[in-house]
């Protein structure tokens, strides 16, 4: 029996390690999506030998996707969490790295006619746990407000739920859209509309200032607020992967932290670590 | 004339046109209300859509099935790999475990159902309500059938455990690792706190499938920590577990270990006080896991737990004390013309150390040893000796196991795992059921399992 197991440990190995190409499959945040995609395109005219496939389907989409093994590096707009980190433990027996690629301020969005400029956080919480129904009770006209989010399997959705919610449920009347491209596009066609997502999607809207609450000055998302840490929703973009990168991955993590892979973060719209 | 023929013409012309506009255009504006109105209309389903697909999301359906096939070195052996082989049987088919759990989880409230479902019928393996509170959101309430909170390997999942099966002394002090209780949890999520953890609670100390059968409730907690070091690519976790309680005795007779005598063996006190009285279960235990991401090759593990104490069991088996579930050559005294089974005093200890290499993607090697002793105070030397008493729940094994994973995919992993397995030989004087311990019984055990997990 010894020798049954002994041919059977030998023939699975063999079959176990089949070795990828040059490959590297990057899923996750819907927010980083146009990022992530420029620096694939970048990247690979530069290095034709490799191949870099970028899928959005949202942050958590993405960390199941490497706790599953089903991607390299997934992309995502907020921390993993505990209980993810345990997951990845289980499975593959590491902590997963995690490396800041990249600063976004949560901008908010209204149509470019609406007169508000300026939001608190406390009348951002308000307004997305449905206290706040109508433009009126913040200073605006008297319409209804229609309040617009992410699905809750995006990264936006988490980071916007736990740190301007307090993570307090969202309200049953915010209308849920796939990705942060359809929420500029909803709150560009609606006048009374109200939106929040990545500020490198801010086109053909409006961008809110946000104070931390109303005796605070409002700040906008610029590069300078985020980077100064005024603007008060600001957070980190991540990449993780399952084990400390090598090889060809590790030379496109490297690059995307260089000077050429940070540029193309500002152009984007978004804000470099480096 | 003509001309002011061509005037009017062109007058009536103009009129007819704008008359025609008009009516173009409060069609154009009924249609624009029809739409907006089809438009609003699907707005309402949506939202009322939403909802309902809101609650559903909260309904988690997940489940697993392991399939194997067994092979032991002789037939009708006795084995913590999987059960016992039947009479004259030496390898079998097997669905081992198949898992069905349905989870609603309405974020700081939880229900939980989880079946087995397998050859031998269907079997409740949790049925548990959680609840959370919703200030600092660190602690949580659980109460029903759910894992003792003791040590680490019998909260890790049989999906996600890379070796087949617990360890034999896992699975002799906590058998089907469930219980019925209540308990209370903490687990900062951020923050200095969110390295510590601590699981407390109180159970019947029966079994998951069993009514309490005595007036003693067991108490089972764990204090645990867990330090990332993520620059290092290492995370050291561990914790400290405590299980005291308590067996209720329905026959008068104890046994105890001389440790008076020359030869070693269980001396009875026949106090008729014992009867009704209970007697110690207390086990405590230290466990450690060390992660480290192997450069190049994968993560690794290395898990390790001690555990010692006192259990109070029967003559042929170390398992706790359950009159109601002993078996039918446990020794038995009558009272009152009823049959009721002899309680068995022991001092334990047994450990294990188990290693995981992940091997690239796909593969992960396992290497795993444990050590399971009964009965401490005695040696091998005194079990089967002339004017011993001792018998086959104080003898000690240990098991070597090597095996390899495959996963097929994020569903799929086929399993090849070999269990050593070794009891100590006992006494050479020793006859009836202890003889076959003279030597080493013939009860290795190869495993091929497939799972399928979602």
């Amino acid at each position: 029996m010894k020798k049954i197991f002994l041919t059977l440990i030998t023939a699975i190995a063999t079959f176990g390690f089949s070795q990828k190409g040059e490959t590297i499959t990057v899923k996750g945040s819907d927010t980083m999506v146009i990022i992530a995609q420029r620096w694939a395109e970048l990247y690979m005219s530069k290095h034709p030998d490799v191949t870099v496939q970028v899928t959005g389907g949202g942050s958590g989409v993405g960390i199941s996707a490497i706790i599953n093994g089903t991607t390299d590096i997934c992309n995502a707009s907020r921390p993993m969490k505990k209980s993810e980190k345990e997951k990845l433990k289980q499975r593959f027996n590491t902590l997963g790295v995690e490396i800041k690629a990249a600063k976004d301020g949560l901008a908010i969005y209204t149509n470019d006619n609406l007169p508000i400029t300026e939001l608190s956080l406390a009348q951002l919480k308000d307004i997305y746990t449905g206290k706040t129904t109508n433009w009126k009770q913040v200073g605006g006209p008297d319409t209804k407000i229609i309040v617009y989010g992410r699905e809750n399997s995006s990264g936006t959705y988490v980071y916007f739920k736990d740190n301007v919610l307090d993570g307090e449920d969202f309200a049953s009347s915010v209308q849920t859209l796939p990705g942060t491209a359809a929420v500029v596009n909803a709150v560009s066609k609606d006048k009374n509309g109200i939106g929040y997502g990545g500020a490198a999607y801010a086109k053909g809207i409006k961008l809110l200032k946000v104070k931390k609450d109303v005796n605070s000055t409002a700040y906008a998302p610029t590069e300078e607020n985020v980077k100064s840490g005024d603007y008060p929703i600001s957070r980190y973009l991540y990449m993780y992967t399952r084990s400390r990168p090598t090889g060809v991955m590790k030379e496109y993590i490297d690059w995307i932290l260089s000077k050429e892979g940070q540029e193309i973060v500002t152009k984007v719209g978004y804000f470099p670590v480096r | 004339m003509k001309r002011i023929i061509f005037i009017i013409s062109l007058l009536v012309a103009v009129y007819l046109n704008a008359k025609s506009q008009d009516s173009s255009s409060v069609a154009t504006k009924d249609e624009v209300a029809e739409v907006k109105g089809a438009v609003d209309g699907i707005n309402e389903t949506v939202l009322e859509m939403k909802s309902t697909l809101d609650a559903l999301k909260k309904i988690k359906i997940s489940g697993y099935i392991q399939a194997q096939y067994q092979a032991a070195e002789s037939a009708s052996v006795g084995s913590y790999a999987g059960g016992n082989f039947p009479q004259n049987v030496k390898s079998r088919f097997q669905v081992r475990r198949g898992r069905f759990k349905i989870n609603y989880d309405n974020d700081l409230t939880q229900y939980v159902l989880q079946l087995d479902v397998t050859q031998s019928g269907v079997g409740i393996k949790d049925a548990y309500a959680s609840i959370k509170e919703p200030w600092l959101k660190m602690a949580s309430l659980t109460a029903g059938v759910f894992d003792r909170p003791f040590g680490f390997e019998i909260s890790y999942s049989s999906s996600s455990r890379e070796a087949p099966e617990r360890s034999r002394l896992f699975q002799t002090l906590f058998p089907g690792e469930r219980e019925l209780g209540a308990k209370i949890e903490l687990a900062p999520e951020n923050g200095p706190l969110s390295y510590f953890n601590l699981k407390a609670g109180v159970f019947n100390g029966v079994l998951n499938n069993s009514n309490e059968n005595d007036r003693h409730k067991d108490f089972i907690g764990r204090a645990g920590f867990q330090l990332p070091f993520e620059e290092e690519g290492l995370a050291i976790d561990g914790g400290f577990s405590v299980y005291t309680g308590a067996v209720t005795a329905n026959s008068k007779k104890i046994y105890e270990i001389d440790n008076s005598s020359s030869i070693k063996k269980y001396k009875v006190d026949s106090t008729i006080t014992n009867l009704g009285d209970g007697f110690d279960r207390n086990y405590y235990g230290f466990d450690l896991q060390l992660y480290y991401d192997v450069p190049v090759i994968g993560g690794a593990t290395l898990r390790g737990e001690y555990l010692w104490g006192t259990q109070s069991g029967t003559d042929k088996s170390s398992s706790f004390y359950n009159p109601d579930a002993a078996g039918s050559s446990d020794v038995k005294s009558i009272i009152d013309g009823k049959k009721v089974t002899d309680l068995y005093m022991r001092n334990f200890n047994g450990w294990y150390i188990n290693y995981v290499q992940n091997i690239g993607l796909k593969n992960q090697f396992i290497a795993k040893y444990d050590v399971y002793a009964p009965n401490k105070d005695v040696t091998a030397n005194d079990i089967g000796a002339v004017g011993s008493n001792l018998n086959a729940g104080d003898i000690k094994y240990s098991t070597l196991g090597l095996g390899w994973i495959y996963h097929w995919d994020s569903n799929v992993k086929f399993v090849l795992y070999y269990d050593w397995v070794k009891n100590e030989k006992v006494n050479t004087l020793a006859t009836g059921t202890l003889a076959p311990f003279k030597n080493d019984l013939k009860d290795n055990v190869l495993t091929l399992r497939m799972q399928y997990k979602f």
